[in-house]
């Protein structure tokens, strides 16, 4: 078994067969992305994550294919813990981008069904850019290309508008660790590799300082969790919200919706401070536990939900995720997706993390070290080195 | 031999009552073996490994007996010193307390054996234990199990005389036979009812420092909204209250209950003789609510020993883990982190010291009555 990956990326299907019930066998299918709110709509008119993965689904579980799919939504953070509280016909799997293949392979089986690769990118508030001057004569936004430009930028949009320049939870979910590990790989470094940690390296502190400096002109708040980050975005009140691409279809619909103060929204790759191209990125992925596969009735049932989501993969896409098959990144749909061209070099500049066996309690110990240093003010390299010791005590 | 006959009956009931008692116990027996026991026995052999929880679940041999590694490593670390005056604030407060132990034992305010249990207890704690920490390039074991467990005492020692105090005073404010005495308890009563999860719903909407109601209060009055969850200083206390407002209903009733058993004569008789409503108080109200004040207290230190959802779901143990709290970390190193072995250690070493404290306050009560 192929323990790193799963446990780094998205998945699961937990099944409980349940023939005898009805003419149809019912699958469990268990999920995160939240609730979808409304009901009965069709994939084409479904707008987000939970809507459109639930009319996916649902579409599957009405059609006269002998299957019914009970979904069992569950939270982002809570999932993993359930999974392994609780404990891979029809696909062309040639059809995959390699990078999405080799996610799911180990030892060349195929042990899952890639669905997506998302990264983090920065969503613009366009309207604050304008005012603050940081719009290219081609419409794009001025991103900047140095930490010194970053600040300058930052200053701008203070000055004219009156606005923060970034948002982002820094709180809570470890969206403040990815930025981390963006700039760190930015700078060539890890802040672990082969079974070593480099968390107080030179480039870290240097990629924290980047950050902080953010808070110190008082150009972003680190005190705002997920849902406040994102609803100072939405007020008008930040130009730039850094999260991934799973919400560019919501943005899109809120910046047309008149009663939100965002009107004009883009969707930019994530920039280069330093030398090298890198955003954070992972893979959200579907798996089958094993005590399912001995149930071939319930595991038909599951390969052919799979295969039908897999098929779906263009609607998913949607979302903003990018699409992990071939034929999907070529189509025309594709293309003309909203916003789709405007971050077309996120797909060359995605990273992964190292695959690491322990990588939930690592991304813990970061994600705690670093809101200890912007909301408690523990000095950074007294944080860093902290974290340095309690990853290394993970990866041994 | 005349009494034989009267023996052998005497016997035989013996065997009647023996046999029916057992059958009346049985069913209890049976599921307090089953969902107790036995889960607190595997529990102590499941924390004298290096078990992982998933290469366990995969195969079952994946697991090695290390002894008592996990708990010296939680509890213990290299290179430890002692020092006089290492956290001396804590120290010299509890050495008071140890100090006013003794004094009411010299008052005669309680007994010889809890006087002296406590004055063990609290040198040992105070004293020594507190004095400990890591020398020049020394560590714990776990860095991070030590402050939890201070995190979970102070969660406990401001909930809990909170809870007691405002159970009482509402219980004695509430305690008339009219309508709106009875709708007010029910109002308090109600947060009990609800699932923590939605209490921290509530309380997240309450405390959100964009969309909540206490930050619109601040802003209505000029003032900058407070971030509480954020935020190190009020962390803690956000959830505190939160707690506060959902178990003060069961305190509530439970006094009032205490205040129905005390005769209204006894009152009358006190009034008469002159005595004002701090008297009747101090002098005949409280002596009698002795036992359900206990009773308030062992039941709320053990439950709130036990938070879990409020530091998971309204701070997540944040920020810096100033509001982690040892269930929660319970939880994290099991299912997050998988190593079931250091979480069952923690787990019974959690059981110890809820165990301690009841025992305490029992005594100390026994000791008043």
């Amino acid at each position: 078994m192929r323990r790193i990956r799963p446990v780094l990326a998205l998945l699961v299907l937990a099944l409980f067969a349940s023939p005898a019930f009805a003419q149809d066998t019912t699958i469990t299918l268990g999920r995160f992305f939240g609730a979808c709110d409304v009901s009965g709509v069709s994939i084409a008119n479904a707008v987000g994550e939970p809507c459109i993965i639930q009319a996916i689904v649902d579409a599957y579980s009405e059609a006269d294919n002998g299957v019914t799919v009970d979904t069992l939504p569950t939270d982002w953070g809570n999932y993993y813990d359930q999974i392994k509280a609780s404990y891979a016909g029809g696909i062309d799997v040639d059809d995959w981008a390699p990078a999405a293949r080799e996610a799911v392979t180990f030892d060349g089986r195929i042990y899952g069904v890639p669905m997506d690769a998302h990264a983090n990118l920065w969503h613009v508030n366009m309207e604050l850019m304008e005012a603050a001057g940081l719009v290219n004569a081609d419409g794009t936004p001025i991103l900047p290309s140095s930490p010194e430009e970053l600040l300058a930028h930052a200053q701008q949009v203070k000055d004219a508008t009156g606005a923060d320049y970034l948002a982002a939870d820094f709180a809570q979910f470890p969206i403040g660790v990815r930025l981390v590990m963006t700039l760190v790989w930015q700078q060539g470094a890890e802040l672990f590799a082969d079974g070593v940690a480099d968390v107080d390296s030179a480039e870290a502190v240097r990629a924290v300082e980047t950050i902080v400096s953010l808070f110190d002109g008082r150009y972003a708040d680190p005190r705002l969790d997920y849902a406040d980050s994102q609803q100072s975005f939405l007020d008008g009140e930040a130009a730039i919200l850094v999260n991934g691409t799973w919400v560019v279809d919501f943005y899109d619909a809120q910046a047309a919706d008149p009663a939100v103060a965002l009107t004009d929204y883009y969707a930019a790759d994530f920039p280069t401070l330093f030398a090298e191209d890198a955003t954070w990125a992972n893979n959200h992925l579907w798996a089958v536990p094993v005590n399912t596969s001995r149930d071939a009735e319930a595991y038909q049932a599951a390969l052919g939900l799979l295969a039908h989501i897999n098929d779906q993969n263009l609607a998913w896409a949607r979302t903003g995720h990018l699409s992990v098959r071939t034929s999907v990144l070529e189509s025309d749909a594709y293309a003309a997706l909203p916003h789709r061209d405007e971050y077309v070099r996120t797909a060359a500049i995605a990273r992964d993390v190292v695959p690491v066996v322990r990588y939930d309690a690592i991304q813990d110990v970061l994600n705690r070290e670093l809101q200890a240093i912007w909301l408690t003010g523990k000095p950074i390299s007294e944080a860093l080195g902290d974290a340095d010791l309690a990853v290394q005590d993970l990866l041994d | 031999m005349t009494s034989s006959a009267p023996t052998r009956s005497r016997a035989a009931r013996r065997v009647r009552d023996a046999v029916a008692g057992y059958l009346f116990v049985g069913p209890f027996l049976l599921a307090y073996v089953a969902f107790l026991l036995w889960p607190f026995a595997r529990g102590v052999w499941i924390s004298l490994h290096d078990w992982n929880l998933l290469a366990v679940a995969i195969n079952p041999d994946a697991k090695t007996f290390v002894g008592l590694d996990n708990y010296v490593r939680m509890l213990w670390g290299d290179g430890l010193v002692w020092s006089l005056d290492h956290q001396w604030g804590v120290r010299l407060l509890g050495l008071a307390l140890v100090a006013g132990a003794l004094w009411a034992w010299r008052r005669g305010a309680i007994g010889r054996g809890t006087a002296l249990a406590a004055a063990a207890a609290g040198l040992l704690v105070f004293g020594f234990a507190l004095g400990l920490h890591p020398g020049e390039g020394g560590r714990w074991g776990d860095r991070r199990f030590w402050p939890i467990v201070g995190n979970t005492l102070t969660f406990v020692a401001l909930t809990v005389p909170a809870v007691a105090a405002m159970g009482l005073a509402l219980a004695i404010g509430l305690n008339r036979d009219d309508r709106r005495s009875a709708v007010l308890r029910t109002f308090f009563f109600l947060s009990q009812v609800l699932s923590v999860t939605v209490v921290t719903l509530i309380w997240q909407l309450t405390l959100s420092p964009r969309q909540g109601l206490i930050a619109h209060a601040f802003r209505s009055l000029g003032l900058e909204p407070l971030a509480w969850v954020t935020s190190p200083d009020l962390a803690m206390p956000a959830i505190v209250i939160a707690t506060v407002w959902w178990s003060l209903g069961f305190a509530m009733i439970l006094f009032l209950a205490g205040l129905q058993e005390i005769p209204a004569e006894r009152n009358e008789a006190a009034r008469l003789d002159g005595a004002g409503p701090l008297q009747l108080l101090r002098h005949l109200t409280l002596p009698a609510l002795s036992r359900t004040t206990t009773l308030v207290v062992v039941l709320q230190i053990i439950l709130h020993f036990q938070v879990f959802g409020q530091s998971h779901l309204i701070t997540r143990g944040g920020p810096n883990d100033a509001t982690q709290v040892w269930v929660r970390y319970i939880y994290q190193t099991g299912f997050r982190n998988s190593e079931l072995g250091d979480a069952s250690a923690l787990a019974i070493v959690l059981f110890a010291f809820m165990l301690v404290f009841a025992l305490l306050q029992m005594r100390a009560s026994r000791g008043e009555a």
